[in-house]
């Protein structure tokens, strides 16, 4: 076996240019597999932690009701004595911290103007504690302790359509519980540019207990729960899980990537431009190293002819093309990894900054991550091809007829 | 004395072109042939004699069109592809006219590859390795590759890879044909040397008059027959016919 391989070895040396140019072409394939991967990698990455940053948490717990039926009134299906609830979660493992929240939906008004808004409800300090950030933009985040006026932040949309800015003030209009219609004014402390112009347009936040006050109600929509890290979500989720059952209203615990509807679609995108972009490079290696495996077979007729005059089985001669092709995706996977490294972390060092995406006003920082796994997987796929490449000059060369094989000139 | 090749009215006929049922050219013709275990046989003709075909059809690399084949007592039309390349791998030993040692093993990486595919231990290996090649006198010559070898020094190595697993039968076609004369002498001395030793049986092809000195038995072929066979290495008792002037003029 040792000889054997020793043989398929030097073979791949033979033709050094040509080899040269095989691993140049693998190689190539893998490095583009792993820049393309590690920046898609590093912006799911980055989409992943904004959209739990941003609010969303790790965890979310909501009433059963809450995906079961719509509500009839407002809150109605919200959580009741919800800071039980939050102090029973809070005790959990990897838990940081559990944040109230309200959505509630209205009309705002200057005075002059109405329009419709999407509002939530915090608790600003628990927020804050949790790390979530509010995206302001102007102005300053809701004070934790408001004393007078209602604070609100508005996103960069709405305070435009609106004519407003930081310090003045609006009437925000809101069904309450009972069905009664309530308004409250509210000074504008901030202006939010989440930088989704579809969501700034309509965003209206205001402090839990103003938004309590405003819909007649001490229930809350949901609780956020915030962890100390991603990949703890399942760890939390399993032991939080049972910690809701037996409360006089049946919950329902889920994880921020089922909330996550955004992030999936992106995420599926990505995932959909890099199968894209594997199968080309699959085909690229497949389709070139068919051609050259099948030159070299040629050239090697005689020699393949002497090996199978001297009895040399014909799955031998399978075996070793195979092995050449394998020997050959290994090495092409090894440069193009160690390529694929070094220009990645040149890259990263440079700074360079891509073009926003659609829905974004911002440009995004090109970084690659440099993933063991993509490595792994990008390298498998172009051994796997190469071996696939050589299966017809394999097989071709151990049919060769013997004495036609070594009359080849 | 025992046999260890019999060709019984071989036939081998080869398509002149992609049309494999018409336009067949004859390259033997009901060719038989008896050769003794330890014979020193050289096959002699012009080109397109037959020679090569015959050594084929003998080797098992060709198939006859009609006619059989025995190796050893072993009818080789009956064994199977696998069998047939079994039957190769252990009885048989091989040169060719442009040596065809594998260039990127190095001389005695060649003379191992028969003990490797027929699955000797590695130290068995080394050790006929080290034998073969200095019955061909080549031990300093072992970790040479054959592009840093002479075509004398490469086709005593093709010897060496011939005889390292002591198959019945070796089988050389036209082993001095890209040899100059002082190195052909000595490769048929050799190889009559090895025979006369080891007594492995050798069969060779070659247009050589000169060669045909150190035989102990020619089989003279024309236009795919089998025109004499014995012991004599006169060129003049067989330029009766116009066949004969044909074969002495492609010997001179």
């Amino acid at each position: 076996m040792g000889k054997f391989l020793l043989l398929a070895f030097r073979n791949v040396f033979r033709n050094r240019r040509r080899t040269v140019m095989t691993l140049l072409m693998v190689g190539g394939g893998v490095t583009g597999l792993l820049l393309a991967g590690g920046y898609f990698a590093f912006m799911t990455h980055g989409l992943r932690e904004s959209t739990i940053n941003d609010g969303l948490g790790h965890l979310q717990i909501f009433t059963a009701d809450h995906f079961r039926r719509d509500e009839v009134r407002v809150l109605d299906t919200g959580i009741e004595n919800w800071q039980r609830v939050a102090a029973n979660v809070s005790s959990a493992q990897h838990v940081r911290g559990v944040a109230p929240r309200i959505e509630f939906y209205g009309m705002v008004s200057n005075g002059t103007k109405a329009a419709g808004f999407m509002g939530s409800a915090v608790d600003p300090a628990a927020e804050k504690s949790l790390g979530f950030i509010s995206r302001v933009d102007l102005g300053r985040d809701l004070d934790p302790k408001p004393g007078g006026e209602v604070e609100a932040l508005v996103g960069v949309g709405l305070a435009k359509s609106m004519n407003v800015k930081v310090g003045d003030g609006l009437t925000i209009l809101a069904m309450t519980s009972d069905g009664a219609l309530n308004g409250v004014d509210v000074q504008i402390v901030g202006i939010v540019n989440s930088g989704i112009a579809e969501l700034d347009s309509r965003y209206v936040r205001i402090t839990l207990p103003a938004a309590q006050r405003l819909l007649q109600s001490d229930r809350v929509t949901n609780l956020v729960v915030g962890l100390d890290r991603t990949d703890n979500t399942d760890l939390a989720f399993n032991e939080i899980a049972p910690r809701l059952n037996g409360l006089p209203q049946q919950m329902e615990l889920k994880k921020w990537i089922d909330l996550a509807t955004y992030y999936k679609q992106v995420n599926n995108m990505f995932n959909g431009i890099f199968l894209f972009m594997g199968v080309i490079v699959f085909f690229m290696v497949l389709m070139s190293s068919v051609n050259t495996l099948l030159m070299s077979m040629l050239e090697r007729t005689r020699e393949i002819g002497t090996m199978l005059a001297m009895g040399t089985p014909r799955f031998w001669v399978v075996a070793l093309f195979m092995l050449e092709a394998t020997l050959m995706g290994v090495m092409g996977a090894v440069v193009g990894v160690a390529v694929g490294n070094a220009l990645g972390a040149i890259l990263n060092a440079s700074g360079l900054r891509m073009p926003p995406p659609p829905g974004y006003t911002e440009a995004i920082l090109f970084k690659v991550l440099h993933l063991p796994g993509l490595m792994a997987g990008s390298s498998v796929l172009v051994i796997f091809s190469l071996a696939l490449a050589s299966i017809l000059p394999a097989i071709r060369a151990s049919r060769l007829q013997i004495a036609e094989a070594l009359a080849h000139v | 004395m025992h046999q260890i090749v019999s060709v019984e009215s071989v036939s081998r006929k080869f398509p002149l072109n992609h049309d494999r049922t018409r336009n067949l050219v004859s390259a033997l013709d009901h060719a038989s042939l008896r050769v003794d275990a330890g014979e020193f046989l050289a096959i002699a003709g012009p080109s397109g004699s037959g020679k090569t075909t015959l050594l084929n059809l003998i080797g098992c690399i060709d198939q006859p069109t009609s006619g059989r084949v025995l190796i050893d007592g072993v009818d080789t039309s009956k064994l199977s592809p696998g069998r047939m390349s079994a039957l190769r791998r252990r009885k048989i030993g091989f040169v060719f006219q442009t040596f065809n040692l594998i260039p990127v093993f190095t001389a005695a990486e060649n003379v191992e590859y028969p003990l490797l595919i027929q699955g000797v231990s590695s130290r068995e290996r080394r050790e006929r390795v080290a034998v073969a090649l200095d019955e061909v006198g080549l031990s300093a010559r072992a970790s040479h590759r054959p592009d840093l070898m002479s075509g004398g020094e490469r086709q005593r190595v093709a010897v060496a890879r011939a005889i390292v697993h002591r198959p019945a039968l070796v089988l050389a076609d036209e082993p001095t044909a890209n040899l100059d004369t002082h190195n052909a002498t000595q490769l048929i001395d050799l190889m009559h040397g090895l025979n006369q030793r080891l007594g492995l049986t050798f069969i060779f092809s070659t247009h050589d008059a000169r060669l045909l000195e150190h035989t102990d038995r020619i089989v003279r072929l024309c236009d795919g027959q089998i025109e004499s066979d014995g012991h004599d290495t006169s060129i003049s008792q067989h330029q009766g016919g116009i066949r004969g002037q044909v074969f002495a003029s492609s010997l001179s």
